[in-house]
């Protein structure tokens, strides 16, 4: 159910993207880590000729390329200084207006929003198909869509456990409703009831958080504090009393790329370790 | 201009005081989650029962409550005493510069802080040292004896510098770490932690100590300086005092909660509008009514939406605005005179 519903979406969200050129984009600026790591992932390394600074701190594939600025300051000139054949960002009010000028310059871009799992998928083959690597994309989305099959096979007789992700403590905001990580929870047994947010990620308060009383709590927040000693100060939390609070990485969990088999898989073993392995 | 009396004032501050305890009624009883009455009550008289109930009014709504009645006491009395000593309706707690100080601090851990490892919560003291910094660096610049503008000037400049840093600083700043900042522009309540409350009012009683034994001296300054002078006020020693006082609890103030906007500027002109410009009552009602007013703000804004937050710097500004501009209408004539 849920995947045939994935596959209609993907099938959407793939007849929606423009009409690819023809042939193979051969000077790629990505200017988002995570499509950055896809075009690395793919194979397509040797036609990134530049990316964002995250991409360079991130990838260590792409250290050596020139960066072109932070997600919110992209430098045009930079970018236009590598003169590529291809721009490939996910779209934000931030880069609207870049989008718009690199177009009116004659760069083609390619915006790939990776919000939901559907779109991530998308993203992957699109992109595959923009650099000439079809059939690795196609590979990649075949592994991703059968190792979910196999975690919601193994969670689907368990009991759901009531998850709140924390993606950050102050202001506190959790993996609400359609994101790619929220439909991860699901197939890997959590029941989140963030799910009454509408948004992917909302900001809620801690009286919500009390009052939802989850079992488990991801905190993958960057504070210094041990997820542990902090969510002990509201000891009523069913997740505090049963020592269900665990500090999961941030840049493994709530980074949308080319491998989130990888994500489902810790998050599966968060929710449901397996026999035998001692609780950390 | 209404005589003071000892009558008058205890009937105001007994009105306010009720004020204060009404809104703080309200404060524990409401919030996103559905907890009956009976269940807040039995959480205040049984704080060992475990139980979400506890947790909420206990460790989410208690603290915010006297916290958002401190950060309010504190915002309307520096504002006070800020427009008192500048002799400028336009004062407000920020004006000195003390507030983009303390952001600048804040604002540097927040955006910075978990880069070098630190955590969370060493965002207050930051903004707190950034506040004592800036109090400091005021007195240097004015040196011993400054007027009203050049210190408003000096204000104007610092808090222009400061938000050139802090602009500087959040665009270093990653995405989430961007949401974080921009709230505490605005000023919120939304995460506090119980162990700051006692500093904030600490530096809240400290600066009412200083303000009310030298209130008379205050009504007598806002004739002018020399007047004052030939009264027998120790102006400079007055200013001095006040000054650093007021600094320092916009300092506690802001550094826990952000900047909240509107407390310090319409609390005292409404007090004034409604009784009168007498610092004596007019410095202990602004404690109160100050604290009450943020108190009721923070409240609407953790139960308006839900499981949602509003920053309650927002609702400041939205609440208190049309308030104070349709009081202004009304009393058009008496705004002006401090």
């Amino acid at each position: 159910m849920l995947l045939r519903s994935l596959a209609a979406s993907l099938f959407f969200a793939l007849a929606a993207l423009p009409a690819a050129s023809e042939l193979p984009a051969r000077r790629v600026v990505s200017l988002n880590p995570s499509l950055t790591a896809t075009l690395v992932a793919l194979g397509a390394s040797a036609q990134l000729v530049g990316v964002d600074d995250y991409s360079a701190r991130q990838q260590s594939a792409v250290r050596e390329l020139p960066a072109v600025g932070g997600l919110f300051n992209p430098s045009l000139e930079a970018i236009l200084g590598l003169a590529p054949d291809l721009v490939v960002l996910v779209p934000s009010a931030q880069q609207r207006d870049l989008r718009a000028r690199l177009e009116a310059l004659g760069v083609e871009v390619l915006e790939l929003p990776n919000i939901t799992l559907a779109e991530l998928l998308a993203s992957i083959e699109a992109l595959g198909s923009r650099v000439g690597r079809e059939a690795a994309a196609r590979a990649r989305v075949r592994e991703i869509e059968s190792a979910w099959r196999a975690v919601a096979a193994a969670s689907a007789a368990r009991p759901r456990v009531r998850t709140v992700l924390v993606l950050q403590r102050d202001p506190l905001y959790v993996v609400g409703r359609g994101s790619f990580i929220d439909s991860m929870l699901i197939t890997a047994g959590a029941e989140n009831p963030a799910n009454v947010f509408a948004e992917p990620y909302p900001r809620t308060s801690l009286e919500w958080l009390i009052a939802a009383a989850p079992e488990l709590i991801l905190d993958a927040s960057e504070d210094s504090e041990e997820p542990r000693d902090y969510w002990a100060r509201w000891p009523s939390l069913p997740a505090v009393v049963k020592g269900q609070v665990h500090r999961i990485a941030a840049s493994e969990v709530t980074l949308p790329g080319p491998f989130p088999e990888r994500a489902l898989a810790l998050l599966a073993e968060a929710i449901h370790p397996a026999p035998g392995r001692s609780d950390p | 201009m209404k005589v003071l009396t000892a009558r008058r004032a205890a009937g105001v501050l007994a009105l306010l005081a009720l004020a204060v305890a009404g809104s703080v009624i309200v404060g524990l009883a409401a919030g996103p989650s559905s907890l009956s009455p009976r269940e807040v009550v039995s959480a205040l008289l049984a704080p060992e029962t475990p139980g979400a109930a506890a947790d909420i009014v206990l460790r989410v709504r208690l603290p915010r409550v006297l916290l958002s009645l401190l950060v309010g006491a504190s915002l309307a009395v520096s504002g006070v005493l800020f427009q008192a000593l500048l002799r400028n309706p336009l004062a407000d707690p920020f004006v000195l510069g003390v507030s983009g100080g303390a952001a600048l601090g804040g604002i540097a851990v927040l955006s910075l802080g978990s880069a070098v490892g630190l955590s969370h919560a060493a965002v207050a003291p930051a903004a707190f040292a950034g506040a004592l910094a800036t109090t400091l660096l005021l007195g240097l610049v004015s040196g011993s004896r400054a007027s009203p503008t050049s210190l408003l000037l000096t204000g104007v400049v610092f808090n222009a510098f400061a938000s050139a840093g802090i602009v500087f600083l959040a665009s270093l700043a990653g995405l989430s770490e961007g949401a974080g900042v921009f709230l505490w522009l605005i000023g919120s309540l939304s995460n506090v932690r119980a162990d700051v409350t006692g500093w904030v009012a600490l530096f809240l009683f400290a600066g009412l100590a200083c303000a009310l034994p030298l209130a008379r001296s205050l009504n007598l300054m806002t004739l002018g300086e020399e007047p004052a002078q030939q009264l027998g006020v120790d102006v400079l020693r007055v200013q001095r005092v006040l000054l650093v006082a007021a600094s320092l609890m916009v300092g506690a103030a802001v550094s826990v909660a952000g900047l909240v906007g509107f407390v310090g500027l319409i609390i005292p002109h409404l007090l004034r509008l409604l009784i009168g410009p007498d610092h004596r009552l007019l410095v202990p009602s602004a404690a109160l009514a100050g604290g009450a007013f943020l108190l009721l703000c923070d409240t609407a804004a953790r139960s308006l939406l839900g499981g949602r937050e509003l920053p309650v710097g927002a609702l400041t500004s939205l609440a208190g605005g049309p308030v104070f501009l349709w009081l202004l209408r009304r009393h058009q004539q008496r705004i002006f005179a401090p």
